[in-house]
């Protein structure tokens, strides 16, 4: 799969169309970035490892985990100044300097860890994030509870991307949750819980011709040819409608003879391969 | 670079080198085939034909894509899947001749991306029905290469 620096967000697209590079520090390294890139990206062409739960390149950044936090300093502070930020939604600007692993980065992910693990002391991700942190036990009063949700949103902003807007964050502070208020959005295409990144989605997928995710159960669609699961009738009707709003055919009526295509055995082939007539020009 | 992936499908004898070709070149772990991006099919009747990615101009994976995660190489013409893609399939049930795939081996979603200006396929097609070149292969010079290709079964014409 070709990497590519995410353009969605629109000044970042804005800006990335004009070519224009600008010079900046990470962690001591002179480096040239496409302008307009956020931190998190530049740093990932350069492997420096910065941890990030909440990015995804196909996704608007959104700033949810806090763990991707960097130190910078702009040109022009002084010298001991420098401010924390999240690398995943701070653009890339000339003589930009960065800190990616510094002791204040690092004290910063460890409180970050500290709070996610009293939030989900089930979850493996977190707790393994946590140890690479020195983090061993919360020092927070741990919640009694098997969710792993972390509240980073990818769901609900793939959901928006996919065209449903079926998931949303629902009440305030503490007790925050995600859920699927209106359960007719929902098309069971499974990307939530395929890109959440603590698992905290469940689901059962193409048990008995059936799927269930959030609580609403899904029949299936499967190809004549090679008994492949499609989707679900919704899903596939969703496609469909996107295709036609963007002017595409609908291959219904293309469907060729699949089920009458087999294989056939190398040598038997082969005699005929001096056999083939030239078609006529 | 004016070089194409030329596909002669009538040429084709469904001995499906090309599609190990493709899996063994795309393969991410040892022992791990990739699936195919190149399918050979027998249509009883006694047709063979191969099928690859088209590479639309106005491709419907592309329109269908809802985070821009299919992008055209400007050097080799081949739409290609980046690292963009939230993994929701509406390419593979959008694209009319099954050439958007789901690998399930490597978890990812697949089309032919001309191995980015080498095609494997084309290299070990033995009967020039595939070619990377800039002009199709006229029928003495496939003939001759499938001559080649039987007396040499594992010869890489020259130049390819
Ligand atoms: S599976 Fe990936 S490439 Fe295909 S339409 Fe969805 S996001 Fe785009
Ligand atoms: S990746 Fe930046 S806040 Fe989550």
């Amino acid at each position: 799969m070709r990497k590519v620096r995410p353009t969605l967000d629109d000044t970042a697209r804005m800006m990335s169309e004009t070519n224009e590079t600008v010079t900046i520090t990470i962690d001591g390294r002179d480096v040239e970035a496409p302008a307009g890139a956020y931190i998190l990206d530049v740093a990932g062409e350069l492997d420096i490892d910065i941890p990030s739960l909440c990015a995804h390149p196909g996704l608007e950044p959104f700033g949810a985990c806090r763990l991707c936090v960097v130190e910078i300093q702009k040109p022009g502070w002084d010298d001991w100044y420098r401010q924390l930020v999240t690398s995943c939604l701070y653009p890339v600007a000339d003589g930009l300097k960065v800190w990616t692993n510094s002791e204040e980065v690092r004290r910063n992910r460890e409180v970050v860890l500290d709070l996610q693990l009293a939030r989900v002391p089930k979850s493996d991700v977190i707790g393994d994030l946590a140890r690479e942190y020195g983090v061993e036990r919360t020092s927070y009063a741990e919640r009694d509870t098997d969710d792993t949700c972390i509240m980073c949103a990818i769901c609900v902003r793939a959901c928006d991307a996919v065209g449903r807007s079926a998931i949303a964050t629902l009440s305030r502070g503490p007790d925050k949750y995600v859920d699927v208020p209106d359960k007719d959005a929902c098309i069971g295409c499974l990307v939530c819980a395929h890109l959440c990144p603590t698992d905290a989605i469940a689901f059962v997928a193409d048990d008995n011709g059936k799927r269930t995710i959030w609580d609403k159960q899904f029949d299936l669609v499967t190809d004549e040819r090679t008994g492949e699961v499609l989707g679900t009738p919704e899903y596939l009707e969703h496609v469909r409608q996107r295709a036609t709003d963007r002017g595409l055919r609908w291959p219904d009526e293309m469907k060729h003879e699949s089920a009458k295509v087999k294989r056939r055995t190398y040598s038997s082939k082969l005699a005929r391969v001096g056999r083939i007539e030239e078609p006529a020009e | 670079m004016n070089e194409r992936l030329y596909v002669t499908p009538y040429r084709c004898i469904d001995c499906k080198i090309c599609e190990q070709a493709c899996s063994l070149v795309k393969s991410k772990r040892p022992g791990v085939p990739a699936r195919p991006r190149v399918q050979s099919f027998n249509v009883e009747g006694d047709t063979d034909f191969v099928l690859l990615c088209l590479q639309c101009d106005e491709a419907s994976c592309q329109a269908v894509c809802p985070v821009d995660a299919l992008v055209r190489n400007p050097v080799t013409g081949a739409i290609e899947v980046t690292d963009r893609c939230i993994e929701c399939g509406f390419c593979v049930v959008a694209c009319p001749f099954g050439c958007m795939d789901y690998d399930p081996a490597n978890n990812e979603y697949i089309k032919c991306d001309v191995c980015y200006g080498d095609p494997a396929c084309a290299k070990y097609c033995p009967t020039g029905a595939l070619v990377w070149a800039e002009r199709p292969l006229s029928e003495a010079e496939a003939e001759q290469r499938s001559a080649q290709r039987t007396t040499d079964p594992f010869s890489v014409p020259a130049g390819d």
